[in-house]
């Protein structure tokens, strides 16, 4: 059952990078274009709204690989210091106190695009919906909130660390 | 509880959190979260995690965050920043410490590509120092000029640095990243001095390199120029109110792309896995700096930077005496705490400060940065020093702290200089095309 929701979230995981990735060299083409387009007398039209809101994709696509690999900045002066026992209860506490932060940004955020649905929040020049952004924020949060809990799911039945389980050996 | 006493035990728990390993951005939003929901209540919290969380992720400034840091991956995985280390190599490294003074002005170059002194440090690190060790320099001289050069990556424009100083604080990103150049090339000549004096006691610790003909040397800077023309259309972009911050950013990321294609060193799959790479440091960073808005109005809810104001205002030290003492404590956290982490936890409290005592906050923001780059080869958590350790797993990590004291010392000099000479900071933002 675990094995199967890890590859599950694995595949999942992968595709908010994948979508961030793909956003972030959106980003590039709308600029260089918008840039381009201006030194002859024609920028992109839009090109602001396009851009922040890619940027969304961005930030959030990346969360969950940010913390598959480690990306989150934590001070690590003193684990060698604690023993294993402790710190294998701070892998897990890390874990499920991150997943229960990302599952909140998704029900707050999911909370606001109610309002910016009921307000007919858009963007100034394109007028895409802002609450179609914040569902993809959602989306992307609830990848990142599931991969975190389902983590710390894995340390308490296996009873390993991080450090066991990334270096086996 | 009065509100003073609620953030006092905010801090402290988490200060708990962060020496129990738990990310700074978790621990950041944890605290930030309860606080808020114990002085203005859950509503007020919930609406500020909401409103955070989409605000800071669609800010149309903080977009050269990603763009910049795939510029500098993509400038890396094409080989670009070697280009800039031969260049300096063939006109400098037949002098003695010539090839670690080459891999400083690297380390300057590559800086004005990437924003990251991770980055610098550790692309230098793996172009320079097997250069170094063939030539027998001392290893304290070389591990030290690499992680003491990958810092200039924090100060050169386009610095991450910046644009987290330049969003807590409300300045220009465009005029930091100009407070950053002059006080940057600075450095990088300190770094040189320092170089030289230690081989003038030492010379055995940086022996000539190879003699290049005047054909050789024009060849390696031709090959360079790409490069160099790249970073003048950016910075100068941004300096000549051609480009805002954002376009420099993306015009710099496209132009390194479309370079590393026309010159057969970039495939699809290595532009992807760099985007990749990019997407992943700027979830990191863009998480702090959302963790980083939520904590702020806590503290500003409880009122703690007017206590803290009051303290220090209390002294009768002044604008230079409280500067000084801000540096100072700068400095002993930057030992500590991650560079990042001590910018969002200390700016809401000392920007206040600074800015009712008159201080330039574009100024104060270049010393900070100054400051966070001599955390970066601090120990015990100097981050560049692992960096080289990793690229050098011979070198013991002692020898290689060892290695960055001269250039630590380097950087206090010229952090001492800057705040003696605000103009050398101030003069390129005030000169900016508006």
């Amino acid at each position: 059952m675990l094995a199967r929701l890890r590859a599950v979230t694995d595949r999942l995981i992968g595709l908010s990078a994948w979508l961030g990735t793909a956003a972030l060299l959106f980003l590039v083409l709308t600029v260089l274009v918008d840039v381009i387009g201006r030194a002859f007398g024609h920028p992109l039209y839009g090109s602001q709204d396009m851009t922040t809101m890619a940027f969304v994709v961005v930030t959030f696509g990346g969360m969950a690989l940010c913390d598959q690999t480690g990306g989150h900045i934590a001070v690590d002066l003193f684990e060698r210091h604690f023993p294993p026992r402790l710190n294998h209860l701070i892998d897990i506490v890390v874990d499920l106190l991150g997943g229960v932060l990302f599952l909140g940004i998704a029900y707050a955020v999911w909370k606001a695009s109610a309002l910016s649905m009921m307000l007919n929040l858009r963007t100034n020049l394109l007028g895409l919906p802002q609450a179609w952004f914040q569902w993809i924020l959602v989306a992307l949060s609830l990848i990142t909130g599931l991969a975190l809990l389902l983590r710390a799911a894995e340390f308490i039945i296996s009873g390993q660390s991080r450090h066991q389980m990334e270096h086996p050996e | 509880m009065s509100p003073v006493a609620i953030a006092l035990t905010g801090i402290s728990v988490l200060l708990v959190l962060l020496a129990f390993r738990i990310p700074v951005a978790f621990a950041m939003f944890l605290v930030g979260f309860i606080g808020v929901w114990s002085l203005n209540g859950l509503n007020a919290a919930m609406g500020l995690l909401a409103s955070e969380s989409f605000t800071l992720a669609s800010n149309p400034e903080l977009i050269v965050i990603p763009l910049f840091i795939l510029m500098g991956n993509v400038a890396s995985v094409t080989g670009m920043s070697r280009r800039l280390y031969e260049a300096a190599y063939a006109i400098v490294g037949q002098v003695r410490g010539g090839l670690a003074a080459a891999t400083v002005i690297g380390c300057g170059g590559f800086a004005a590509l990437s924003g990251s002194s991770v980055a610098s440090a550790l692309t230098m690190g793996k172009v320079s120092l097997a250069e170094m060790d063939r030539f027998n320099y001392d290893p304290r001289l070389s591990t030290g000029v690499v992680a003491a050069g990958g810092t200039l990556g924090i100060l050169i424009p386009p610095s991450t640095g910046f644009v987290i100083y330049a969003i807590l604080s409300e300045q220009s990103i465009g005029r930091l990243f100009m407070a950053g150049v002059i006080p940057g090339i600075l450095l990088l000549c300190m770094f040189i001095v320092t170089i030289w004096i230690l081989c003038l006691f030492r010379p055995e610790m940086g022996p000539p390199g190879p003699a290049t003909s005047l054909a050789e040397k024009t060849r390696a800077v031709v090959d360079a120029l790409p490069i160099i023309i790249l970073t003048l259309l950016t910075i100068g972009g941004i300096y000549g109110g051609f480009f805002s911050p954002v376009e420099a950013a993306g015009v710099g990321a496209g132009a390194v792309i479309l370079m590393g294609f026309a010159m057969r060193k970039l495939s699809l799959r290595q532009l992807w896995q760099a985007s990749r790479d990019s997407i992943v440091t700027t979830a990191a960073v863009m998480l702090i700096l959302i963790a980083a808005h939520i904590f702020n109005p806590f503290l500003a809810l409880s009122h703690i930077p007017d206590f803290v104001e009051e303290v220090i205002t209390g002294q009768g030290l002044g604008p230079m005496g409280t500067l000084i003492i801000i540096l100072v404590i700068y400095m002993v956290l930057g030992a500590f705490l991650e560079g990042f982490a001590m910018l969002v936890l200390t700016l809401p409290i000392f920007v206040p400060i600074m800015n009712s005592m008159g201080v330039d906050l574009i100024w104060f923001g270049v010393l900070v940065v100054l400051t966070l780059e001599m955390g970066l080869i601090s120990p015990p958590v100097g981050i560049n020093v692992f960096i080289v350790k990793s690229v050098a797993p011979k070198v013991p990590l002692g020898t290689i702290f060892r290695g960055v004291m001269p250039f630590w010392f380097a950087m206090l000099v010229t952090l001492a200089i800057l705040v003696a000479v605000p103009q050398l900071s101030l003069f390129l933002p005030s000169q900016m095309m508006q």
